[in-house]
């Protein structure tokens, strides 16, 4: 393990890096490798290896990380929520990002919470242990992609912009109708969506609201799941609403406070993609490390060769300011509201650049062996390259946090 | 026109409803685990409010003695509202409502246990004419 720069750890949130890493290595890093080999998407998932993966991660309660335990949830503070997140990323970006976007629904609900929503959200989330309550975040339509992911910029409320999924009040139900597109993490297999829509289209995308849609209404189809470059263990798909119909207390948010909610959304999602990215640079780092030190080239092993042993710090110095970066962003935004969103696109930006870079750096390192499947170095690269664009891309997100500076 | 006529109403209403919450046995137990000194600075009418989880009397009206771990800064109207469920508390954060320093991730995990005050605090606004 490395070396943690915190001296101030205490035993059990070292306990919970240990026991996390454990889980990472020992379950979701050979999940995901035997899930990646899947050509065929739909085949992924029907795949026995994803339902129990997920399910014992649902047990060790992995999906509720960003629960308070006062709901049920696992109730860690930010620093451990890191920890776990980082961990859990180097066995498993794909994983990792699926149990993250599981738990939107239930944890906007927490955050607003009504009856309704406590009986039949909140509370049935953090008690399944079985994976049968999958959520998703469902944002981004085929006409807007990470144009909906800039709050508080001018284009954001150009009326002539705004969303094609629309939601209607229709006495005391909302009906929704449109579509979400194939980039929905979780989207062909979520039993629950948290949906970013369009309410007053008058505003521009501000003009949007937030739900909750029970994906087995009548008017919900779900689309073919997406066959991408990496990431391959984690299901995206795109979401139909034709007419949906959802109780009133199913829409959290209304156009008076979306581009609020947005931004928060986006501070806590990004703050989790650099923690997230931090585990899958050190993933590549690590094993880089492992084989410049046993394979021998020119008689002896690469790592006393200069030029390797120069690009192996590099990596190193990347991984260690990702952590650092990343946590005490992590540790700001999820203590204070709101949130600094321009810190959490820092982190997602740096550390998914470093991810990438390390990644490659890896790649390179072992040579011919490192465009082969037989090594691990291969996937995380391909992981690592999606993350450049998830959850908007970095060159828009960076003119987004721009606009705080 | 202010919700709350005087600062001592406030007192009476927002102090009745919090020493209640908090002689609960289950919420009193929670308040008390998360540990946490809240103060809310209240401005119209001005005032102020602390909860002390681990002291005997557990909730004071007024200046008080002790250090905050975290302080909330709202008005007195924007109390009612909370109490009355017409303003949740992350957005009126989010929208900066309501002010705070401090943690508020453990402000926010308490929200749960506030249901009984929700359910209580229509009837104690009403017995002192505020609605």
């Amino acid at each position: 393990m490395y070396l943690d720069l915190n001296t101030d750890l205490t035993k059990e949130q070292i306990m919970i890096k240990e026991e996390t890493h454990k889980f990472a290595k020992e379950v979701l890093r050979p999940a995901s490798i035997e899930l990646d080999k899947i050509c065929d998407p739909e085949e992924m998932i029907k795949s026995p290896i994803l339902w129990d993966t997920l399910k014992q991660a649902y047990e060790l309660g992995y999906h509720t990380v960003l629960i308070p335990d006062t709901w049920g949830g696992l109730g860690v503070g930010p620093l451990e929520a890191h920890i776990i997140f980082e961990e859990l990323a180097w066995g498993s970006v794909d994983f990792t990002v699926s149990l993250a976007v599981t738990c939107f629904p239930a944890f906007f609900a927490s955050l607003l919470p009504n009856d309704r929503l406590i009986e039949e959200i909140i509370i049935p989330f953090c008690e399944d242990k079985k994976a049968s309550f999958i959520g998703c975040w469902a944002i981004t339509e085929p006409d807007h992609g990470s144009d909906q992911a800039c709050p508080f910029t001018p284009v954001f409320h150009d009326p002539n912009i705004s969303g094609s999924c629309r939601a209607v009040l229709d006495g005391d139900e909302w009906v929704i109708s449109g579509q979400k597109s194939a980039w929905v993490s979780n989207g062909t297999i979520a039993t629950h969506a948290l949906v970013y829509l369009t309410v007053d289209p008058s505003q521009g995308m501000a003009g949007g609201g937030i739900c909750i849609v029970p994906l087995d209404l009548p008017g919900v189809k779900k689309g073919a799941p997406l066959n991408k470059l990496g990431q391959r263990a984690l299901n995206q798909g795109e979401i139909f609403f034709d007419n949906v119909r959802i109780p009133k207390e199913y829409m959290l948010v209304g156009p008076d406070s979306y581009e609020t909610l947005l931004d928060m959304t986006l501070a806590t999602a990004n703050a989790a993609m650099g923690a997230f990215f931090t585990g899958v640079a050190r993933a590549a780092y690590e094993e880089a490390l492992n084989y410049a030190k046993q394979r021998v080239q020119g008689g002896k092993v690469l790592f006393e060769h200069q030029l390797i042993k120069h690009k192996l710090f590099n990596m190193f110095m990347k991984v260690e300011a990702a952590r650092q970066l990343s946590r005490s962003v992590m540790i700001y935004n999820y203590t204070n509201t709101p949130p600094k969103i321009e810190y959490s696109i820092a982190s997602k930006v740096f550390c998914t650049n470093a991810a990438f870079e390390v990644a490659s750096d890896a790649v390179q390192i072992y040579g011919g062996y490192g465009v082969s499947k037989e090594y691990v170095v291969e996937k995380i690269f391909r992981d690592a390259r999606a993350a450049l664009i998830e959850d908007g891309t970095n060159e828009v997100l960076m003119v987004t946090g721009a606009h705080h500076l | 026109m202010a919700i709350f006529s005087s600062t001592e109403e406030m007192y009476e209403v927002l102090g009745t409803l919090w020493r209640d919450l908090l002689s609960q046995e289950e919420t009193g137990k929670k308040f008390q685990e998360a540990g946490i000194v809240i103060r809310f600075s209240v401005h119209s009418p001005d005032g102020e409010l602390w909860l002390f989880p681990d002291r005997e009397e557990k909730v004071v009206c007024g200046k008080a003695d002790g250090k905050p771990d975290v302080e909330m800064f709202l008005s007195g109207d924007d109390c009612h509202k909370f109490w009355m469920q017409e303003l949740k508390l992350p957005i009126a954060l989010a929208t900066r409502k309501i002010k705070a320093k401090g943690p508020i991730n453990k402000i926010l995990k308490l929200l749960p246990m506030l249901k009984p005050a929700y359910e209580k605090y229509p009837e104690i606004a009403k017995k002192h004419g505020i609605i």
